[in-house]
Order: structure tokens, then sequence, then C-alpha cells
């Protein structure tokens, strides 16, 4: 079985451009979520939303964008970021067994939307002839590969806010039993449309805007949440079994020791602590760690009350003692919930996290919850911390789990 | 649109251009009508945005043949047919 290690990084969301920068604003608790600014035809969306207002990095050729929804932008800057700081050769022998695992909740969305906005309020009888190879959910994915030249298996993960957990965990498996030495991982998410926004607000579970601070209406575990706040992004890791790295040379950022998946099997939509213990004893076991060897956990706290004390309870079960030792923070306080890129986001801040030794808070957490009675790194950031194993945990709707755990490499 | 059979025929070589030279980021005067598209990196994908802009721009709708295009004055005389509103033959 191979050693699978990360020798790239990159993100893009509300927070900025780069995992460097995002993991600062991260864990200065700069937030990225205000009023959100989305309309197509006679509709205006008011809200909170952690919605990109900065121009994206201009990384495709013009006569390119047609192919591209907004979702494989953030894609491709993410991935190219992380390229560029592995260093990857391009090695026509090295590239066959090179892949991407991406993972996307509704892919290009957006690109759909205004396929509707079209047809049926401009009154067209036609759509863009780029709609469907830029709105496909592999879409993503192919483009990584095409620009890249990863020949090797190129898979789309598409389960909701797991996706892109999912996506890096299988890139782990695949490496690890030989399939592949090389594979770019990630997800990324686009969905702040007229269209996908109705359809959050119609299930009621979207914040409240905070009337005096907009950019603090995401706030998991806290006695004042009012449900989850809407973000865009795209997150990457360079994943390459240890032969692979060592043999080019390559500076290694940590290993991924283990992933864990399952799914509630009891709810479409409720979470079921139990499921979440299963994926998280997967990982450990995975890993070869024991549960007290885990000293931050980046929570999928997606400031909903069912969620926080899900979450809270399965921590509870699976790491019993250790659990009042544990760090926990949810960084969507600040990056919002950004759904199918959700779980590559909150990984490359905890790999960053275990590099920096520093852990971001859950920020906006003034009142907590009593219910929720674990340590979630209220408000302010820890530096100069010794962290031995971070741990980032995904749960999605259709009752989909999955944890993954970065170690250093030694 | 109809053009009266006394007058020149109209042709759309100036806006294919045009349109070509901001869709590559290149100079319009690097663009003649022999220029090869694949030399210009204009594949099928391309052509497919390029041609339904050029629609929209002239009011046509083309029809479901295929022509094989090449040059650059493979689409203009594709466009041309439908702003003089002559059918393909």
């Amino acid at each position: 079985m191979q050693r699978v290690v990360i020798t790239g990084i990159g993100a893009i969301s509300a927070l900025g451009t780069g995992a460097d920068t995002n993991f600062s604003a991260a864990f200065a608790g700069r937030s990225g979520i205000g009023p959100v600014e989305i309309s197509a035809g006679p509709h205006r969306i008011t809200g909170c939303a952690a919605q990109i207002g900065f121009d994206l990095p201009e990384l495709v050729r013009k006569a390119d964008l047609p192919l591209f929804d907004r979702v494989a932008l953030l894609a491709w800057s993410a991935a190219s970021e992380a390229l560029q700081q592995a260093g990857m050769d391009p090695d026509p022998a090295a590239q066959q067994s090179s892949g991407v695992f991406w993972g996307t909740g509704m892919g290009g969305a957006q690109t759909i939307d205004n396929g509707y906005v079209d047809l049926f309020i401009e009154q067209k009888n036609r759509v863009r002839p780029m709609s469907i190879v830029a709105s496909m959910n592999n879409a993503s994915a192919a483009q990584i590969a095409l620009r890249a030249g990863f020949g090797g298996s190129v898979n789309t993960y598409s389960s909701a806010c797991v996706s892109s957990a999912q996506a890096i965990g299988e890139a782990f498996r695949h490496i690890r039993h030989g399939y592949a030495e090389r594979v770019l991982a990630g997800g990324s998410e686009a969905l702040l449309t007229v269209g996908i926004w109705r359809a959050w607000e119609a299930l009621r579970v979207l914040g409240v805007t905070d009337a005096d601070h907009p950019e603090r209406t995401c706030k998991p575990f806290s006695l004042d949440r009012s449900g989850l706040v809407l973000g865009e992004a795209g997150a990457a890791v360079m994943l390459e079994s240890l032969e692979s790295a060592q043999r080019r040379g390559a500076t290694i950022l940590a290993e991924l020791a283990g992933y864990g998946a399952s799914n509630d099997a009891t709810h479409m939509t409720k979470p079921d602590p139990a499921g979440q213990a299963r994926a998280m004893r997967m990982a450990l076991r995975e890993a070869g760690l024991a549960p007290d060897r885990i000293d931050y956990i980046n929570a999928h706290g997606a400031g909903t009350l069912a969620g926080d004390l899900a979450e809270t309870q399965s921590i509870r079960e699976v790491f019993g003692d250790h659990a009042a030792a544990l760090m926990v923070s949810s960084t969507k306080a600040v990056h919002g919930h950004t759904l199918g890129a959700a779980g590559a986001l909150e990984f490359v801040l905890a790999v960053q996290a275990l590099r920096q030794q520093a852990v971001p808070p859950t920020a906006f957490l003034a009142q907590p919850d009593p219910a929720c009675d674990l340590d979630y790194v209220a408000l302010h950031g820890r530096a100069q911390q010794s962290l031995r194993a971070v741990m980032s945990n995904s749960f999605a709707f259709g009752g989909s789990n999955a944890a993954l755990i970065a170690i250093p490499f030694i | 649109m109809s053009t009266p059979d006394s007058s020149p025929p109209a042709s759309s070589y100036s806006t294919v251009v045009a349109m070509l030279a901001v869709q590559l980021e290149i100079d319009a005067a690097t663009i003649l009508p022999e220029t090869e598209l694949a030399t210009l990196g204009v594949d099928s994908l391309t052509v497919a945005e390029l041609i339904f802009d050029l629609e929209d721009k002239f009011g046509i709708t083309l029809g479901d043949e295929r022509p094989s295009l090449v040059v650059v004055q493979d689409i203009v005389d594709n466009i041309d047919r439908y702003i003089n509103n002559k059918p393909a033959t």
C-alpha cells in the first residue's frame, strides 16, 4: 500500500484567492460574508452570502470562456495553484498515471440558469451553443485534466456537501492501491443563482441576515445561530504516492493518512450522529491512529441547530474523554457553506492549520449554545499549537458523511 | 433581410474578422480571407460560438447543413449566403 502525500494546495473563496490568503483570513476571523448580489430578469435576491465579489484570476483565454461555467473557473483557479506549488513537470509518462478526482454538487448550474433566462424570460428560442459542455457535472474535472495533461482516471463525485471530501478520499484510496501515482483532487461550487437561491430559501434553512453585522450571519454552535449561509469556492490538493513525490524531489506539505465514508441511511436531510461517527472511526482506523491523537477537527458546522447538535454528539461518541481536549472549529462562519467545495476548502484549511500549527476560530461565537459543549475555539484563533493530527468533517443532505485525516510528513 | 438584385451582395467579412479578433484576442490585421482557422487556434467549438453570435448579429438562422469550414472566407461565404437570402447549394 502506498503512502499518500500532499504536494500542492490551492483555494479560492470569498476570503480571497490562494490557499495562504484563505487561511490567513480564516485564522483572523475575517469574514467573506456580506449582502448578496444576484439578479435575473425581474428577480432580485436579498440576503447574505459568501459571494466572491472580486474578479476571478484571468487564467483562461477569451475564446475558451464559453466552455467555462463559473464553477469551472473556480476549479481551474484552485487546481492550477496546487499544480504550480507541486511543481508538476509535463512528463508524458507520469501524466498517463495522473488523474483528477473532483467534487461538485450541481456543476454548471449558472449556465443552466442562464439558459432558462434566455428561454423563459427573454423569450428566445435557443440557448448558447456551449450550454451542454459548460454545464455538465464533469466539466470542471475535464478542464483540469485537459490543461494539466492528466490522462489517468478523471472522476466526478456529486454527493451534495461531501462531494469534494469524497473526491479527495477516493483519490487517496486510488493512489493507495496503486491505480495512479498522482491525483489532483478537490472540488468547486458556484450556486449563487436566482433559481438555486430560491430553492434553498424554500427549504427554510438559510440564515437570517444579522441586522447590525451582516458579515456575522453564519454562527455555528451559537445560541443565536439562524441557519446556513451559502458560499462559492474552489479548492484543490495535489495528492501523490510518497514514492512519486520523493522521486521528483517535491516538497511534501503533509501526509493524507486516513479517509472514512458512510451514509446515515436514516433520513434525507436530518443528520444522524451514528452515521457521522462511523465515518470518523473509519478514518481513524485507516490512519492507524487512536482517537486521542487528533488535536484539531475542522467541523462540518454549517450553523443549523440539528447539524450542530448531531456533530457535537458524534464527536463525543468517537472521542470519548478526549473530546474535552479537542479543538473543534467551524470556518464556515467566515467562508460560508460552499456545498460541493466545502470538504476540499476545509481540508485545505485543516492542512494549513497543521503546517502552521495554528487553529482557526469559530468566528462570531459570542453566545455559545449550552447544548454544544466542546471547545469550539470561539472568536480567536490559537497560534503556537502542537498539532499531531487534524481531521476535517463533511456531512451532506442525502446522509453522506466523510472524514479526512492529515498528519505532518515525517 | 433581402437585398435587391441590383445592389452588390452584402458581405459579412469585416464583421467576421472583427468578431474573430475579439474572440481570439488578436490584431484583426493578422486575419486574412485565406487564413486557416486551425492556425488561429479555432476549433469546432469556437466556430459554433462564432456562428451563434453572427446569427444574432445579422438576424439570420442557419440551416442544418454542416459545410466544411477551413479558412476564414469559408465562414464568410456561409454567412453571406443567408444574408443575401440565397439558399445553400
